[in-house]
Protein backbone atom coordinates (compact mmCIF):
# COMPACT_ATOMS: atom_id res chain seq x y z
CA UNK A 1 0.00 0.00 0.00
CA UNK A 2 3.06 2.60 0.71
CA UNK A 3 4.71 1.48 -1.80
CA UNK A 4 1.26 2.39 -4.17
CA UNK A 5 1.15 5.93 -2.42
CA UNK A 6 4.41 6.82 -2.90
CA UNK A 7 4.11 5.30 -6.69
CA UNK A 8 0.97 7.72 -7.20
CA UNK A 9 2.42 10.56 -5.64
CA UNK A 10 5.78 10.48 -7.77
CA UNK A 11 3.31 10.29 -10.50
CA UNK A 12 1.20 12.82 -9.32
CA UNK A 13 4.27 15.33 -8.93
CA UNK A 14 5.68 14.37 -12.85
CA UNK A 15 2.43 15.53 -14.79
CA UNK A 16 1.91 18.39 -12.83
CA UNK A 17 5.66 19.32 -13.07
CA UNK A 18 6.34 22.50 -15.44
CA UNK A 19 8.29 20.88 -18.43
CA UNK A 20 4.72 18.78 -19.07
CA UNK A 21 1.64 21.51 -18.72
CA UNK A 22 3.39 24.49 -20.14
CA UNK A 23 3.31 25.51 -23.12
CA UNK A 24 5.94 28.07 -24.48
CA UNK A 25 7.37 30.16 -27.03
CA UNK A 26 10.40 32.91 -28.33
CA UNK A 27 10.05 36.41 -28.51
CA UNK A 28 13.00 38.37 -29.93
CA UNK A 29 12.64 42.37 -29.43
CA UNK A 30 15.19 44.03 -31.84
CA UNK A 31 16.70 47.24 -30.29
CA UNK A 32 20.28 47.38 -31.49
CA UNK A 33 22.47 44.99 -32.69
CA UNK A 34 24.35 44.24 -29.95
CA UNK A 35 21.57 44.85 -27.12
CA UNK A 36 18.09 43.29 -27.97
CA UNK A 37 16.47 40.80 -26.27
CA UNK A 38 15.36 37.50 -26.17
CA UNK A 39 12.41 35.97 -23.82
CA UNK A 40 11.06 32.46 -23.13
CA UNK A 41 7.06 33.02 -22.46
CA UNK A 42 4.93 30.29 -21.60
CA UNK A 43 1.23 29.81 -20.00
CA UNK A 44 -0.22 26.93 -18.15
CA UNK A 45 -3.40 25.90 -20.59
CA UNK A 46 -5.99 26.88 -20.11
CA UNK A 47 -5.27 29.72 -17.88
CA UNK A 48 -3.95 32.69 -19.93
CA UNK A 49 -1.95 34.10 -17.52
CA UNK A 50 1.61 34.75 -19.18
CA UNK A 51 5.37 33.75 -17.89
CA UNK A 52 8.25 35.04 -18.83
CA UNK A 53 12.46 35.13 -18.93
CA UNK A 54 14.42 37.10 -20.89
CA UNK A 55 17.89 37.88 -21.20
CA UNK A 56 20.23 40.06 -23.81
CA UNK A 57 20.42 38.95 -27.51
CA UNK A 58 22.80 40.29 -30.39
CA UNK A 59 21.67 40.02 -33.61
CA UNK A 60 23.24 40.91 -37.15
CA UNK A 61 25.82 43.59 -37.98
CA UNK A 62 23.34 46.05 -39.46
CA UNK A 63 19.77 46.60 -39.80
CA UNK A 64 18.49 46.06 -43.16
CA UNK A 65 16.59 42.82 -42.33
CA UNK A 66 16.92 42.29 -46.21
CA UNK A 67 20.73 41.86 -46.11
CA UNK A 68 21.80 38.18 -46.58
CA UNK A 69 24.75 37.31 -44.20
CA UNK A 70 24.16 40.61 -42.42
CA UNK A 71 21.39 41.76 -40.63
CA UNK A 72 19.24 40.34 -38.24
CA UNK A 73 16.27 38.33 -38.37
CA UNK A 74 13.30 39.69 -40.18
CA UNK A 75 10.33 40.47 -38.04
CA UNK A 76 7.23 37.91 -37.99
CA UNK A 77 6.34 34.38 -36.80
CA UNK A 78 8.83 31.34 -37.48
CA UNK A 79 8.38 27.50 -36.97
CA UNK A 80 11.29 26.04 -34.87
CA UNK A 81 12.48 23.42 -37.68
CA UNK A 82 14.99 21.63 -34.63
CA UNK A 83 16.91 22.15 -31.51
CA UNK A 84 20.87 20.58 -30.89
CA UNK A 85 21.86 20.05 -27.52
CA UNK A 86 25.63 19.10 -29.18
CA UNK A 87 25.36 21.01 -33.14
CA UNK A 88 28.16 20.34 -34.89
CA UNK A 89 27.67 22.90 -38.05
CA UNK A 90 30.86 24.58 -39.61
CA UNK A 91 30.18 28.07 -38.17
CA UNK A 92 26.97 27.13 -35.43
CA UNK A 93 28.04 24.40 -33.03
CA UNK A 94 26.74 23.50 -29.41
CA UNK A 95 23.15 24.25 -27.91
CA UNK A 96 21.41 25.71 -30.74
CA UNK A 97 18.01 26.40 -32.00
CA UNK A 98 17.44 26.23 -35.47
CA UNK A 99 14.21 28.54 -37.09
CA UNK A 100 12.60 28.16 -40.32
CA UNK A 101 13.81 30.71 -43.67
CA UNK A 102 12.05 33.98 -43.73
CA UNK A 103 11.20 36.56 -46.72
CA UNK A 104 12.25 39.76 -45.31
CA UNK A 105 9.73 43.18 -45.83
CA UNK A 106 11.38 43.57 -49.20
CA UNK A 107 8.51 40.48 -49.93
CA UNK A 108 11.10 39.21 -52.15
CA UNK A 109 14.77 38.15 -50.32
CA UNK A 110 14.69 34.80 -48.40
CA UNK A 111 16.47 34.75 -45.10
CA UNK A 112 18.03 31.47 -44.68
CA UNK A 113 20.01 29.34 -41.94
CA UNK A 114 18.96 30.84 -39.33
CA UNK A 115 19.89 30.07 -35.60
CA UNK A 116 19.77 30.80 -31.93
CA UNK A 117 23.22 30.26 -30.52
CA UNK A 118 26.53 31.55 -28.89
CA UNK A 119 30.00 30.65 -29.25
CA UNK A 120 30.75 27.52 -28.03
CA UNK A 121 31.99 24.38 -28.92
CA UNK A 122 29.55 21.03 -30.14
CA UNK A 123 30.52 19.52 -26.62
CA UNK A 124 29.64 23.10 -25.05
CA UNK A 125 32.94 24.03 -24.05
CA UNK A 126 34.96 27.16 -24.59
CA UNK A 127 37.99 27.20 -27.66
CA UNK A 128 40.05 30.43 -26.71
CA UNK A 129 43.46 29.84 -28.21
CA UNK A 130 44.06 33.28 -30.52
CA UNK A 131 44.86 36.59 -29.23
CA UNK A 132 41.71 38.32 -30.88
CA UNK A 133 38.59 36.34 -31.67
CA UNK A 134 37.88 32.70 -31.94
CA UNK A 135 34.28 31.76 -33.47
CA UNK A 136 34.02 29.62 -30.39
CA UNK A 137 35.10 31.54 -27.69
CA UNK A 138 32.87 34.17 -25.95
CA UNK A 139 35.49 36.70 -25.29
CA UNK A 140 33.95 40.01 -25.90
CA UNK A 141 30.82 42.35 -26.87
CA UNK A 142 31.26 42.44 -30.12
CA UNK A 143 30.96 38.41 -30.16
CA UNK A 144 26.83 39.59 -30.12
CA UNK A 145 27.14 40.62 -33.33
CA UNK A 146 26.14 37.73 -36.25
CA UNK A 147 25.72 37.23 -39.68
CA UNK A 148 22.12 36.92 -39.26
CA UNK A 149 21.34 34.75 -36.03
CA UNK A 150 20.18 35.61 -32.45
CA UNK A 151 23.28 35.09 -30.00
CA UNK A 152 23.42 34.88 -26.53
CA UNK A 153 26.33 35.05 -24.31
CA UNK A 154 28.29 32.47 -22.25
CA UNK A 155 31.01 32.54 -19.65
CA UNK A 156 34.34 31.44 -20.82
CA UNK A 157 38.08 31.34 -19.42
CA UNK A 158 38.97 34.88 -20.63
CA UNK A 159 35.69 36.92 -20.09
CA UNK A 160 32.90 36.65 -17.42
CA UNK A 161 29.12 37.08 -19.60
CA UNK A 162 26.31 35.46 -17.70
CA UNK A 163 25.19 32.10 -18.95
CA UNK A 164 22.25 33.24 -20.93
CA UNK A 165 22.67 30.23 -22.99
CA UNK A 166 22.85 28.09 -20.18
CA UNK A 167 19.48 30.06 -18.44
CA UNK A 168 17.76 30.28 -21.68
CA UNK A 169 18.55 26.32 -22.88
CA UNK A 170 17.26 25.57 -19.12
CA UNK A 171 14.46 27.81 -18.79
CA UNK A 172 13.12 26.27 -22.75
CA UNK A 173 13.34 22.47 -21.20
CA UNK A 174 11.76 23.43 -17.83
CA UNK A 175 8.95 25.26 -19.26
CA UNK A 176 7.04 23.89 -22.55
CA UNK A 177 10.10 23.42 -24.59
CA UNK A 178 9.90 20.44 -26.76
CA UNK A 179 11.92 17.80 -25.49
CA UNK A 180 13.06 15.90 -28.49
CA UNK A 181 16.60 17.13 -29.84
CA UNK A 182 17.54 16.85 -33.76
CA UNK A 183 16.07 18.34 -36.60
CA UNK A 184 12.53 18.04 -36.01
CA UNK A 185 10.38 16.14 -38.79
CA UNK A 186 7.62 18.55 -39.13
CA UNK A 187 7.81 22.29 -37.75
CA UNK A 188 7.37 22.84 -34.33
CA UNK A 189 4.76 24.99 -32.24
CA UNK A 190 7.47 26.19 -29.81
CA UNK A 191 7.73 29.63 -32.52
CA UNK A 192 9.83 32.25 -32.28
CA UNK A 193 8.02 35.99 -32.75
CA UNK A 194 10.44 38.53 -33.86
CA UNK A 195 8.99 42.37 -33.40
CA UNK A 196 9.31 44.64 -36.01
CA UNK B 1 -3.88 105.05 -51.31
CA UNK B 2 -2.12 108.18 -50.33
CA UNK B 3 1.93 109.29 -50.65
CA UNK B 4 2.51 108.04 -47.02
CA UNK B 5 1.53 104.52 -47.90
CA UNK B 6 2.91 104.54 -51.30
CA UNK B 7 6.57 105.32 -50.75
CA UNK B 8 7.12 102.73 -47.96
CA UNK B 9 5.32 100.30 -50.14
CA UNK B 10 7.31 100.57 -53.14
CA UNK B 11 10.41 100.88 -51.39
CA UNK B 12 9.38 97.50 -49.20
CA UNK B 13 8.64 95.96 -52.57
CA UNK B 14 11.78 97.08 -54.32
CA UNK B 15 13.91 95.89 -51.21
CA UNK B 16 11.54 92.18 -51.24
CA UNK B 17 12.96 92.10 -54.81
CA UNK B 18 16.09 92.84 -54.66
CA UNK B 19 16.47 90.38 -51.61
CA UNK B 20 14.78 87.65 -53.78
CA UNK B 21 17.17 88.37 -56.60
CA UNK B 22 20.55 88.34 -54.55
CA UNK B 23 19.23 84.52 -52.94
CA UNK B 24 19.07 83.65 -56.30
CA UNK B 25 22.30 84.27 -57.17
CA UNK B 26 23.66 82.81 -54.07
CA UNK B 27 21.98 79.67 -54.66
CA UNK B 28 23.48 79.07 -58.22
CA UNK B 29 21.95 76.46 -60.41
CA UNK B 30 20.05 73.96 -59.71
CA UNK B 31 21.80 70.31 -59.31
CA UNK B 32 21.05 68.16 -61.88
CA UNK B 33 17.83 65.83 -61.16
CA UNK B 34 18.76 62.62 -59.69
CA UNK B 35 18.98 59.87 -62.61
CA UNK B 36 18.85 56.25 -62.20
CA UNK B 37 21.91 53.67 -63.14
CA UNK B 38 22.96 53.45 -66.72
CA UNK B 39 20.95 50.03 -67.25
CA UNK B 40 17.90 48.84 -64.99
CA UNK B 41 14.79 46.76 -64.16
CA UNK B 42 11.83 48.17 -62.47
CA UNK B 43 9.33 45.08 -62.37
CA UNK B 44 9.84 43.27 -65.56
CA UNK B 45 10.47 46.58 -68.37
CA UNK B 46 14.56 46.34 -68.73
CA UNK B 47 15.69 50.11 -69.19
CA UNK B 48 19.23 51.44 -70.78
CA UNK B 49 20.82 48.86 -72.48
CA UNK B 50 22.50 50.26 -75.57
CA UNK B 51 20.98 49.97 -78.39
CA UNK B 52 17.59 48.97 -76.34
CA UNK B 53 15.33 51.76 -75.43
CA UNK B 54 13.02 49.34 -73.54
CA UNK B 55 12.76 45.53 -73.27
CA UNK B 56 10.16 43.57 -71.82
CA UNK B 57 10.83 40.69 -70.03
CA UNK B 58 8.65 37.46 -69.77
CA UNK B 59 9.13 37.69 -65.84
CA UNK B 60 10.14 40.74 -62.97
CA UNK B 61 14.01 39.49 -62.08
CA UNK B 62 14.04 38.72 -58.34
CA UNK B 63 16.42 37.06 -56.31
CA UNK B 64 15.41 35.66 -53.44
CA UNK B 65 17.60 33.04 -52.19
CA UNK B 66 20.38 35.74 -53.25
CA UNK B 67 19.38 38.84 -52.14
CA UNK B 68 22.08 41.46 -53.89
CA UNK B 69 25.26 39.19 -53.28
CA UNK B 70 24.53 38.76 -57.01
CA UNK B 71 23.12 40.87 -60.18
CA UNK B 72 19.51 40.23 -60.84
CA UNK B 73 20.02 40.02 -64.47
CA UNK B 74 23.29 40.67 -66.27
CA UNK B 75 23.95 41.49 -70.02
CA UNK B 76 26.30 38.80 -72.31
CA UNK B 77 29.75 40.42 -72.79
CA UNK B 78 28.45 40.63 -76.24
CA UNK B 79 25.69 42.19 -76.16
CA UNK B 80 23.23 39.71 -77.48
CA UNK B 81 21.70 38.27 -74.77
CA UNK B 82 21.21 39.14 -71.12
CA UNK B 83 20.50 35.99 -68.28
CA UNK B 84 18.33 36.82 -65.45
CA UNK B 85 16.97 35.57 -62.18
CA UNK B 86 13.40 34.59 -61.87
CA UNK B 87 11.07 32.87 -59.08
CA UNK B 88 7.66 31.09 -59.37
CA UNK B 89 6.07 30.84 -55.91
CA UNK B 90 4.15 27.05 -55.69
CA UNK B 91 2.93 28.08 -52.59
CA UNK B 92 1.77 31.28 -51.12
CA UNK B 93 3.98 31.96 -47.72
CA UNK B 94 2.42 35.05 -45.85
CA UNK B 95 6.24 36.16 -43.88
CA UNK B 96 4.29 37.64 -41.25
CA UNK B 97 2.73 33.62 -40.64
CA UNK B 98 5.12 30.77 -39.32
CA UNK B 99 4.89 27.90 -41.61
CA UNK B 100 3.47 26.07 -38.82
CA UNK B 101 0.62 28.55 -38.90
CA UNK B 102 0.08 28.01 -42.99
CA UNK B 103 0.34 24.54 -42.84
CA UNK B 104 3.47 23.99 -44.57
CA UNK B 105 5.28 21.31 -43.75
CA UNK B 106 8.57 20.23 -43.78
CA UNK B 107 9.88 19.43 -47.73
CA UNK B 108 6.43 21.04 -49.20
CA UNK B 109 7.89 22.91 -52.32
CA UNK B 110 7.23 26.83 -51.81
CA UNK B 111 8.62 27.52 -55.06
CA UNK B 112 11.05 27.15 -58.33
CA UNK B 113 13.86 29.63 -59.25
CA UNK B 114 15.15 29.83 -62.30
CA UNK B 115 17.70 31.36 -64.91
CA UNK B 116 16.06 32.87 -68.10
CA UNK B 117 17.96 33.84 -71.20
CA UNK B 118 16.15 37.08 -73.04
CA UNK B 119 17.40 37.06 -76.70
CA UNK B 120 18.14 41.11 -77.83
CA UNK B 121 18.00 40.03 -81.63
CA UNK B 122 15.50 37.98 -81.57
CA UNK B 123 12.81 39.17 -78.42
CA UNK B 124 12.69 35.17 -77.54
CA UNK B 125 12.66 34.40 -73.93
CA UNK B 126 12.97 30.86 -72.41
CA UNK B 127 13.93 29.26 -69.40
CA UNK B 128 17.86 28.64 -69.49
CA UNK B 129 17.73 26.38 -66.83
CA UNK B 130 15.24 25.48 -64.01
CA UNK B 131 16.09 25.27 -60.42
CA UNK B 132 18.66 27.68 -60.71
CA UNK B 133 19.71 31.19 -59.56
CA UNK B 134 23.01 33.31 -59.53
CA UNK B 135 25.02 33.73 -62.88
CA UNK B 136 28.31 35.13 -64.29
CA UNK B 137 29.59 35.84 -67.52
CA UNK B 138 33.01 35.77 -68.62
CA UNK B 139 34.77 38.04 -71.23
CA UNK B 140 34.64 35.37 -73.52
CA UNK B 141 30.77 34.20 -73.61
CA UNK B 142 31.28 31.50 -71.11
CA UNK B 143 28.56 31.33 -68.43
CA UNK B 144 28.38 30.27 -64.65
CA UNK B 145 25.41 29.13 -62.44
CA UNK B 146 24.60 27.54 -59.40
CA UNK B 147 22.36 25.09 -60.00
CA UNK B 148 20.19 23.13 -57.18
CA UNK B 149 20.68 18.83 -56.32
CA UNK B 150 16.58 19.74 -57.02
CA UNK B 151 14.22 22.10 -58.89
CA UNK B 152 12.35 23.10 -55.57
CA UNK B 153 13.16 25.47 -52.73
CA UNK B 154 11.38 23.36 -50.24
CA UNK B 155 10.14 24.25 -46.57
CA UNK B 156 12.80 23.28 -43.99
CA UNK B 157 15.70 21.73 -46.31
CA UNK B 158 19.04 23.80 -47.19
CA UNK B 159 18.65 24.39 -50.90
CA UNK B 160 22.04 22.95 -51.88
CA UNK B 161 23.69 22.03 -55.33
CA UNK B 162 26.43 22.77 -57.60
CA UNK B 163 27.53 25.85 -59.40
CA UNK B 164 28.21 24.80 -63.51
CA UNK B 165 30.18 26.51 -66.68
CA UNK B 166 29.99 26.34 -70.04
CA UNK B 167 32.02 27.79 -72.49
CA UNK B 168 29.41 29.28 -74.12
CA UNK B 169 25.31 29.40 -74.04
CA UNK B 170 24.62 26.10 -75.53
CA UNK B 171 27.94 24.00 -74.29
CA UNK B 172 27.26 21.32 -72.08
CA UNK B 173 27.52 22.00 -68.23
CA UNK B 174 30.58 21.09 -66.38
CA UNK B 175 30.35 20.40 -62.42
CA UNK B 176 33.16 22.88 -61.05
CA UNK B 177 32.46 22.52 -57.05
CA UNK B 178 33.87 19.95 -55.04
CA UNK B 179 31.31 19.43 -53.19
CA UNK B 180 27.18 19.78 -53.24
CA UNK B 181 26.55 22.96 -50.76
CA UNK B 182 24.97 26.39 -50.63
CA UNK B 183 26.87 28.28 -53.30
CA UNK B 184 25.68 31.82 -54.91
CA UNK B 185 27.93 32.55 -57.90
CA UNK B 186 29.16 36.05 -57.71
CA UNK B 187 31.60 36.93 -60.70
CA UNK B 188 34.56 36.11 -63.10
CA UNK B 189 38.04 37.39 -61.93
CA UNK B 190 39.91 36.47 -65.27
CA UNK B 191 39.46 32.88 -65.44
CA UNK B 192 38.84 32.21 -61.98
CA UNK B 193 35.17 31.61 -60.98
CA UNK B 194 34.13 34.08 -57.44
CA UNK B 195 31.16 32.32 -55.59
CA UNK B 196 29.94 32.62 -52.57
CA UNK B 197 29.23 29.28 -49.94
CA UNK B 198 26.73 29.65 -47.85
CA UNK B 199 27.19 28.23 -44.57
CA UNK B 200 24.89 27.90 -41.05
CA UNK B 201 23.86 31.23 -39.92
CA UNK B 202 24.28 32.85 -42.90
CA UNK B 203 28.70 32.76 -42.98
CA UNK B 204 29.85 34.18 -46.27
CA UNK B 205 32.70 32.37 -47.39
CA UNK B 206 34.68 33.67 -50.79
CA UNK B 207 35.64 30.61 -52.65
CA UNK B 208 37.57 30.92 -56.43
CA UNK B 209 36.81 28.36 -58.43
CA UNK B 210 39.86 27.66 -60.73
CA UNK B 211 38.39 24.93 -62.86
CA UNK B 212 36.34 21.02 -62.46
CA UNK B 213 36.87 20.27 -58.55
CA UNK B 214 39.77 23.29 -58.39
CA UNK B 215 38.35 25.65 -55.14
CA UNK B 216 40.00 27.64 -52.77
CA UNK B 217 38.85 29.76 -50.00
CA UNK B 218 39.89 33.67 -50.63
CA UNK B 219 38.62 34.72 -47.45
CA UNK B 220 36.13 33.54 -44.55
CA UNK B 221 33.50 35.20 -43.00
CA UNK B 222 33.35 37.75 -45.88
CA UNK B 223 32.25 39.87 -48.84
CA UNK B 224 32.88 40.49 -52.31
CA UNK B 225 32.91 44.34 -52.94
CA UNK B 226 33.73 44.78 -56.25
CA UNK B 227 36.55 42.87 -58.45
CA UNK B 228 39.60 44.59 -60.11
CA UNK B 229 39.35 45.81 -63.58
CA UNK B 230 41.88 43.90 -64.27
CA UNK B 231 40.64 41.07 -63.10
CA UNK B 232 44.08 40.17 -60.76
CA UNK B 233 42.76 40.83 -57.10
CA UNK B 234 39.04 41.49 -55.14
CA UNK B 235 38.25 43.86 -52.59
CA UNK B 236 36.62 42.12 -49.75
CA UNK B 237 34.95 43.46 -46.33
CA UNK B 238 34.60 42.08 -43.18
CA UNK B 239 32.01 42.61 -40.36
CA UNK B 240 32.35 43.52 -37.10
CA UNK B 241 31.59 40.19 -35.78
CA UNK B 242 35.45 38.92 -35.80
CA UNK B 243 36.75 41.80 -35.37
CA UNK B 244 37.50 45.73 -36.12
CA UNK B 245 35.27 45.86 -39.62
CA UNK B 246 38.03 46.12 -41.94
CA UNK B 247 38.36 45.66 -45.82
CA UNK B 248 41.03 43.89 -47.43
CA UNK B 249 42.47 44.09 -51.00
CA UNK B 250 43.38 39.94 -51.84
CA UNK B 251 45.08 38.28 -54.64
CA UNK B 252 42.77 36.10 -57.18
CA UNK B 253 45.76 34.07 -57.90
CA UNK B 254 46.80 33.01 -54.46
CA UNK B 255 44.62 34.95 -51.69
CA UNK B 256 47.53 37.14 -50.55
CA UNK B 257 46.39 39.98 -48.65
CA UNK B 258 47.79 43.24 -50.68
CA UNK B 259 46.53 45.87 -48.65
CA UNK B 260 43.82 46.34 -45.64
CA UNK B 261 41.95 49.38 -43.82
CA UNK B 262 40.76 49.20 -40.45
CA UNK B 263 37.06 50.69 -40.42
CA UNK B 264 37.51 51.61 -36.85
CA UNK B 265 40.11 53.96 -37.53
CA UNK B 266 38.45 56.22 -40.33
CA UNK B 267 35.39 58.78 -40.44
CA UNK B 268 32.77 56.79 -37.72
CA UNK B 269 29.86 57.36 -40.23
CA UNK B 270 31.32 54.51 -42.29
CA UNK B 271 30.87 52.03 -39.95
CA UNK B 272 30.48 48.83 -41.68
CA UNK B 273 30.56 48.34 -45.15
CA UNK B 274 28.63 46.01 -47.29
CA UNK B 275 28.95 43.51 -50.18
CA UNK B 276 28.09 44.44 -54.19
CA UNK B 277 29.62 47.41 -54.86
CA UNK B 278 31.79 48.55 -57.88
CA UNK B 279 35.11 49.25 -58.94
CA UNK B 280 36.37 52.20 -61.74
CA UNK B 281 39.84 53.22 -62.03
CA UNK B 282 41.49 53.71 -58.71
CA UNK B 283 38.35 53.91 -56.76
CA UNK B 284 36.01 51.44 -55.11
CA UNK B 285 32.30 52.09 -54.24
CA UNK B 286 31.00 50.04 -51.13
CA UNK B 287 27.38 50.28 -49.21
CA UNK B 288 28.05 51.87 -45.69
CA UNK B 289 26.49 52.27 -42.58
CA UNK B 290 25.95 56.53 -43.42
CA UNK B 291 25.09 55.34 -47.46
CA UNK B 292 27.73 54.97 -49.63
CA UNK B 293 31.49 55.13 -49.26
CA UNK B 294 34.49 55.78 -52.21
CA UNK B 295 37.94 54.26 -51.44
CA UNK B 296 41.04 54.92 -53.16
CA UNK B 297 43.20 51.70 -54.08
CA UNK B 298 46.45 52.58 -55.00
CA UNK B 299 50.77 52.51 -54.38
CA UNK B 300 49.49 49.03 -52.21
CA UNK B 301 47.12 51.04 -50.13
CA UNK B 302 43.58 51.64 -49.62
CA UNK B 303 42.24 55.22 -48.24
CA UNK B 304 39.03 56.68 -47.34
CA UNK B 305 38.09 59.03 -50.48
CA UNK B 306 34.70 60.12 -49.80
CA UNK B 307 31.41 59.41 -47.51
CA UNK B 308 27.92 59.94 -49.33
CA UNK B 309 25.03 60.19 -46.90
CA UNK B 310 21.61 58.90 -47.69
CA UNK B 311 18.16 59.78 -45.55
CA UNK B 312 18.37 58.45 -42.32
CA UNK B 313 17.81 54.45 -42.19
CA UNK B 314 18.09 54.06 -45.49
CA UNK B 315 20.54 51.42 -46.37
CA UNK B 316 21.67 51.85 -50.56
CA UNK B 317 22.38 48.42 -52.10
CA UNK B 318 24.47 47.46 -55.25
CA UNK B 319 25.73 50.88 -56.39
CA UNK B 320 27.84 51.74 -59.01
CA UNK B 321 29.40 54.16 -60.71
CA UNK B 322 28.23 56.41 -63.57
CA UNK B 323 30.67 59.01 -65.01
CA UNK B 324 33.77 60.56 -63.14
CA UNK B 325 31.06 62.43 -60.88
CA UNK B 326 28.10 60.19 -59.54
CA UNK B 327 27.33 57.50 -58.02
CA UNK B 328 24.06 55.26 -57.80
CA UNK B 329 22.35 52.75 -55.88
CA UNK B 330 18.95 51.42 -54.85
CA UNK B 331 16.72 51.21 -51.63
CA UNK B 332 13.91 48.94 -50.85
CA UNK B 333 10.87 49.91 -49.24
CA UNK B 334 7.27 47.77 -49.13
CA UNK B 335 6.19 49.10 -51.98
CA UNK B 336 8.81 48.36 -53.98
CA UNK B 337 12.57 50.10 -54.90
CA UNK B 338 14.02 53.12 -55.51
CA UNK B 339 17.56 54.62 -57.07
CA UNK B 340 19.75 56.75 -55.23
CA UNK B 341 21.78 59.00 -57.07
CA UNK B 342 24.64 60.63 -55.12
CA UNK B 343 27.27 63.22 -56.19
CA UNK B 344 30.73 62.67 -55.75
CA UNK B 345 31.59 66.01 -54.80
CA UNK B 346 29.18 67.53 -53.15
CA UNK B 347 28.57 63.66 -51.16
CA UNK B 348 24.46 64.63 -51.41
CA UNK B 349 22.39 61.93 -52.16
CA UNK B 350 18.76 61.63 -54.36
CA UNK B 351 16.02 59.43 -54.61
CA UNK B 352 14.93 59.16 -57.94
CA UNK B 353 11.87 56.08 -58.98
CA UNK B 354 11.72 55.83 -62.38
CA UNK B 355 8.68 54.82 -63.70
CA UNK B 356 6.64 55.60 -60.44
CA UNK B 357 3.18 54.08 -62.03
CA UNK B 358 4.92 50.46 -62.60
CA UNK B 359 2.86 47.95 -60.45
CA UNK B 360 4.63 44.20 -59.60
CA UNK B 361 3.83 41.01 -61.10
CA UNK B 362 3.79 37.43 -59.20
CA UNK B 363 2.90 39.15 -56.14
CA UNK B 364 6.45 41.16 -56.07
CA UNK B 365 6.32 44.88 -55.51
CA UNK B 366 7.70 46.66 -58.51
CA UNK B 367 11.23 46.47 -57.79
CA UNK B 368 14.24 48.65 -59.08
CA UNK B 369 17.38 47.24 -59.95
CA UNK B 370 20.55 47.41 -61.86
CA UNK B 371 21.49 45.52 -64.15
CA UNK B 372 25.37 44.68 -64.94
CA UNK B 373 28.17 42.66 -65.51
CA UNK B 374 30.60 41.97 -61.73
CA UNK B 375 32.86 40.03 -64.00
CA UNK B 376 36.36 41.92 -64.70
CA UNK B 377 38.25 42.25 -67.24
CA UNK B 378 35.78 43.72 -69.10
CA UNK B 379 36.09 44.75 -73.22
CA UNK B 380 38.98 47.08 -73.17
CA UNK B 381 39.44 46.90 -69.14
CA UNK B 382 42.45 43.79 -69.87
Amino acid sequence: MRIALLAGLVLCCWTVGPASAANGWWTFDRNTNLNSTLTWKWTYPPSPAEYSRSWRGGSGTTMDECEIGRCWLPAGWYAQKGHWDHYDGSKVKGRVWWVQDKTCRDGSTRRTELFVHSEETASNGQSCTSTYDDPFCWERESDYYSNGCIKLARPSPVAGFPNDLGAAHATYHDYGGKSAHGAYDNVDANELYVYS
Amino acid sequence: MTARMTIPLCLFLALSASACGSAQTERGPQPPAPRPPAAYTVGRTLLGLPGHDRVTLATAPVTPLAGWLTPVAVPSPDGRFVAYNAWRELREDDPALSWEDQGIETGDSLARPSIRLHDLRTGKDSAYVVGAFSLAWRGDGAIAYFKGAGHDYRAGLRYVGDVFVRDSVNAPPQRWTEKTDRYVVAGWAGSSLIVYRVRSGETLDVLALDGPGRQRVLASDAGIVAISPDGTSAFVEHGPETGPPRVDLIAISNGTKLASLDLSTVDPAVGVVGYAGDWQGDFVAAPSASGLVVFRVSGGRIDLARTMRAAAGQGVAEPRFVGPSRVTGWTSSSSGGAFVDCDRVSGRCARTVPLPTARGVDGFPAWRRPVYNPSRPQEGEA
